[in-house]
């Protein structure tokens, strides 16, 4: 009898006994999957960026300040999206609203002689406005959120066109008619001596606060409560519709705040800027470990996701890689990331 | 076989060699052992009744049986012959049928297509031939004796319904043993009764039917032979007319008295009080049961239980009083603590110091992303944050509270829930609720898969907070348990409240007038 068990234990034991031994490992592999692949990326960047007269250029202030621009705008709406995100839903009009709201930004000072505090407020607050009216369409009238920012997309792009005549406003800064107030032009300024864009510390701040939000308050445990169990939610006096609809118009508030900084960064308006930012800002958030299904996600890890994906992009393009393999790099990224994920969840489940 | 309490078994339907038998069955996962030792066996043209609590081992034998598990020891012979099969298709090519409780049907395909899903018919090697498709289908259905039209889409079946096609389904020509797991639990009264026709006319047939069920009083209805498992060992196998009160103790492993607390005085102010209650819904639904005409009375400090069918409306009454029902009319009047209230979202329930725990945890309660300690403060964050922020050390106080009152078994508040066992996942949920401070406390199901010691911790928590003056309605397919539970027992049928008896009637006959057996030959008897 005793011979038997210990024989059950030592050879016969199921593979699962073996493999949870290894599974701490897996587990902070997949919890910072996002950190772990920027520190990959930026590693990488060091490895492989081309050097000049003995200068590595991919650690240039300049070309580290262009990843941070470039990033911060896709970053600032990959935040938003992932409270969307969390709570079960998906947005699809981020990008076409930030188009719309630098048209609109850009025709409020130029065409109307706005200021630049009453031109920005009002772009957010209608930013924040349209993503309540899609929540609100999706959740009262029960539209799968897929299909609502698809129609939003549309909505907001031909609003943009219309609004911009279908051409480029060049925002030129000064006083009088026809001029953006120059106060504008801080947007596209370095601060800390010409070194940290003012976009970034921005995306820093929205990224700090959201992180906050999302964790720290009762708000943030809904979504998470929503997007995990809606039934379970409602059932536990969770107003679940309330949350949703909040959701979108925080990620409608953040690709307007993008909208804006992409006017101020370029001292221009395109009514097609920020075409397909929606995909890279979803890939951010899943790259970031946040579960496309919902109930779980960080900010940081959409921060990370977004940092790896526009490092990535720069030092495909410092290497002079053609553009169309660096899609081909950030679709294989996005499945790993989904499948290390799936590992995690299945180990979960267990 | 060692071990006490061992009854001889009985001589039954004509001492037929088994079609399968299972001996020195182990199993253990991990460091659990969830096997240990079992013998069970199938005559040809049996029903065999398979009992034991949760974690008893239930699962896992019929896991090993169907297929689904092929790393165990022991010897399991299928008429004779030596088997180990590799996966549940090899099981049922074998002749080991199995329906499992989720059905595998597709619900948007008609049921003549699930039954040949996987091998339908073609003609030209390329294009359904859906001719024969329904050609099988009937026959299939007529095997089992079902009047059910070939081309219906499954959704449109009732559950009952579902249930045969999905037994047709697994009755391959070659099935020798039936597989049943929990058929009924989701099932009518009527629709259990057709079920049980049909398991009949199978045991005619010469099948081997395996009916694993959590009701006793099924059992007793069906089966010819029971096994009574427990931790993993079989305590007993006993012939199929065994009673529930008889079963139970073998199930529990101790006398049914002894798992309920003593009961405390009731108060004399009413806690809920409904008169002439009842809800129509706006868009009216056939398996939602509308409480009608229904009133009645909770005290605060009593616990009163809502007996009743499956079907009879337990849940739908509950779901109205807290708020949680589908969009629908209120009729008649709900008072809380003497004020008329209306009530008509759970939040405002909430309000008026309503917790309702529901009857299915998985699906509308346990939030899986989320750990224990988040789980367990989802209701009550208004009373944890101030200004809109989670304030951690209320929280964590909350949660220590609610850990220690109920004696909840987990590795850290921060661990999975889903990581918890049924019966702590089950006393989260119950502190969920709490931890809103209720004045009323409705129960739907609250030990459905829940193991026996947590059943006794939930009773006697329960309980000690009626002592304190909580008001409770519980509501439980297992009369037994409402039995020793509760100060005052309600029976619904119907939706409508038929009786209002004291604990200790006699079972037979609250389950009469319930409408179980036969109708009930005594007018309904109020008592105080």
């Amino acid at each position: 009898m005793t011979t038997e068990t210990t024989q059950t234990v030592a050879d016969l034991a199921p593979p699962s006994v073996r493999l949870r031994r290894r599974l701490p490992a897996l587990d902070i592999l997949v919890r910072f999957q996002s950190l772990l692949g920027l520190v990959l990326v930026l590693v990488g960047g060091l490895v492989f960026s081309p050097r000049r007269h003995g200068t590595v250029l991919f650690l240039t202030v300049d070309n580290l300040a262009n990843i941070v621009r470039a990033v911060s705008e896709t970053g600032i709406i990959a935040v938003g999206m992932t409270f969307v995100i969390i709570a079960g839903g998906i947005d699809l009009s981020v990008g076409a609203v930030l188009g719309l709201s630098g048209v609109t930004v850009a025709t409020l000072m130029v065409t109307h002689g706005w200021g630049t505090v009453a031109a920005i407020v009002v772009v957010l607050i209608a930013g924040l406005l349209f993503g309540l009216v899609q929540g609100a369409v999706s959740t009262v009238m029960r539209i799968q959120a897929f299909v609502v920012t698809l129609a939003g997309l549309q909505v907001a792009s031909g609003l943009a066109r219309m609004v911009s005549g279908d051409k480029f406003i060049n925002i030129n800064y000064g006083h009088g008619h026809g001029l953006a107030p120059p106060s504008f032009a801080v947007l596209g300024d370095r601060l800390f001596g010409n070194v940290i864009p003012v976009s970034a510390v921005v995306f820093v701040l929205v990224g700090a606060v959201a992180s906050v939000a999302l964790n720290g308050t009762r708000f943030g445990q809904h979504v998470f409560a929503v997007g995990g169990n809606e039934r379970a939610a409602r059932l536990s006096g969770i107003n679940v519709r309330r949350v949703k609809i909040i959701t979108f118009g925080l990620c409608g508030l953040a690709a307007a705040l993008s909208g804006v900084l992409d006017a101020g960064q370029l001292s221009f308006a395109n009514p097609n800027s920020g075409t397909g930012y929606e995909l890279t800002a979803i890939a951010s958030v899943v790259i970031g470990g946040t579960s496309l299904f919902g109930g779980e996600g960080t900010v940081v890890g959409t921060i990370a996701g977004a940092l790896l994906l526009g490092t990535l992009n720069n030092i495909l393009q410092l290497n002079n890689v053609n553009a169309d393999l660096q899609l081909i790099v950030t679709g294989l990224i996005i499945v790993a990331a989904a499948v290390l994920q799936n590992v995690a969840a299945r180990r979960r489940a267990t | 076989m060692t071990g006490g309490g061992l009854a001889p078994e009985t001589d039954h339907p004509a001492d037929r060699r088994p079609v399968l038998e299972m001996t020195g069955i182990r199993k253990s996962f991990g460091g659990v052992h969830a096997l240990r030792g079992i013998d069970f066996s199938v005559r040809p043209g049996e029903i065999h009744a398979l009992l034991g609590e949760n974690g008893a081992g239930k699962s896992t034998l019929m896991n090993i049986m169907c297929g689904a598990l092929s790393d165990y020891h022991g010897q399991m012979r299928l008429e004779g012959q030596v088997v180990r099969f590799s996966s549940p298709h090899a099981a049922q090519k074998a002749g080991v049928a199995t329906v499992f409780q989720e059905l595998d049907l597709v619900p948007g395909l008609p049921v003549a297509d699930n039954l040949s899903l996987g091998r339908e018919p073609t003609r030209r090697l390329l294009f359904l031939d859906g001719r024969r498709m329904r050609r099988t289908a009937e026959r299939a259905l007529a095997v089992v004796g079902a009047s059910i039209p070939a081309r219906t889409t499954v959704s449109a079946l009732r559950l009952g319904e579902q249930q045969i096609v999905a037994i047709a389904k697994a009755l391959t020509a070659e099935a020798r043993i039936l597989i049943l797991d929990e058929p009924t639990a989701a099932l009518s009264a009527h629709e259990v009764e057709l079920l049980f026709d049909l398991m009949r006319g199978l045991r005619e047939s010469g099948v081997g039917i395996v009916f694993i069920s959590h009701r006793l009083d099924e059992v007793a209805k069906v089966a010819d032979r029971v096994t009574v498992m427990r931790d993993g060992r079989v305590v007993a196998v006993l012939p199929g007319s065994t009673t529930p009160e008889d079963l139970v103790p073998l199930l529990t492993g101790r006398p049914a008295r002894d798992m309920f607390p003593a009961r405390t005085t009731v108060r004399d102010r009413v806690c809920l009080r409904t008169t002439d209650f009842g809800y129509r819904l706006r868009r009216p639904s056939a398996s939602w049961r509308e409480p009608t005409g229904v009133s009645l009375t909770v005290r605060e400090g009593e616990i009163v239980g809502l007996v009743g069918l499956l079907g009879s409306g337990r849940t739908e009454l509950l779901q109205a009083i807290c708020g949680a029902a589908p969009p629908g009319r209120t009729l008649g009047t709900v008072e809380i603590n003497g004020r008329t209230v209306r009530l008509n979202s759970i939040i405002s329930g909430q309000r008026q110091g309503i917790g309702f725990v529901p009857d299915d945890r998985r699906r509308d309660g346990l939030v899986p992303t989320r750990d224990v300690a988040q789980n367990l403060a989802l209701s009550s964050l208004s009373r944890l944050s101030t200004a809109g922020f989670v304030r951690r050390g209320r929280q964590r106080e909350a949660v220590r509270w609610a850990f220690e009152a109920f004696g909840i078994k987990a590795s850290t508040p921060a661990a999975p829930i889903l990581s918890l066992s049924g019966g702590n996942q089950q006393k989260v949920l119950i502190g969920r609720a709490l931890l809103r401070e209720p004045h009323l406390l409705l129960l739907d199901e609250p030990t459905r898969g829940v193991d026996v010691a947590a059943k006794a911790d939930i009773y006697r928590l329960v309980r000690s907070l009626a002592a304190q003056g909580l008001a409770v309605l519980v509501a439980s397919s297992e009369l037994p348990e409402l039995a020793g539970w509760c100060d005052r027992l309600v029976v619904l049928r119907d939706g409508r409240v038929v009786v209002d008896v004291a604990p200790d009637t006699d079972p037979a006959l609250v389950l009469a007038s319930a409408g179980s057996a036969t109708p009930p030959d005594t007018s309904p008897q109020e008592r105080p």
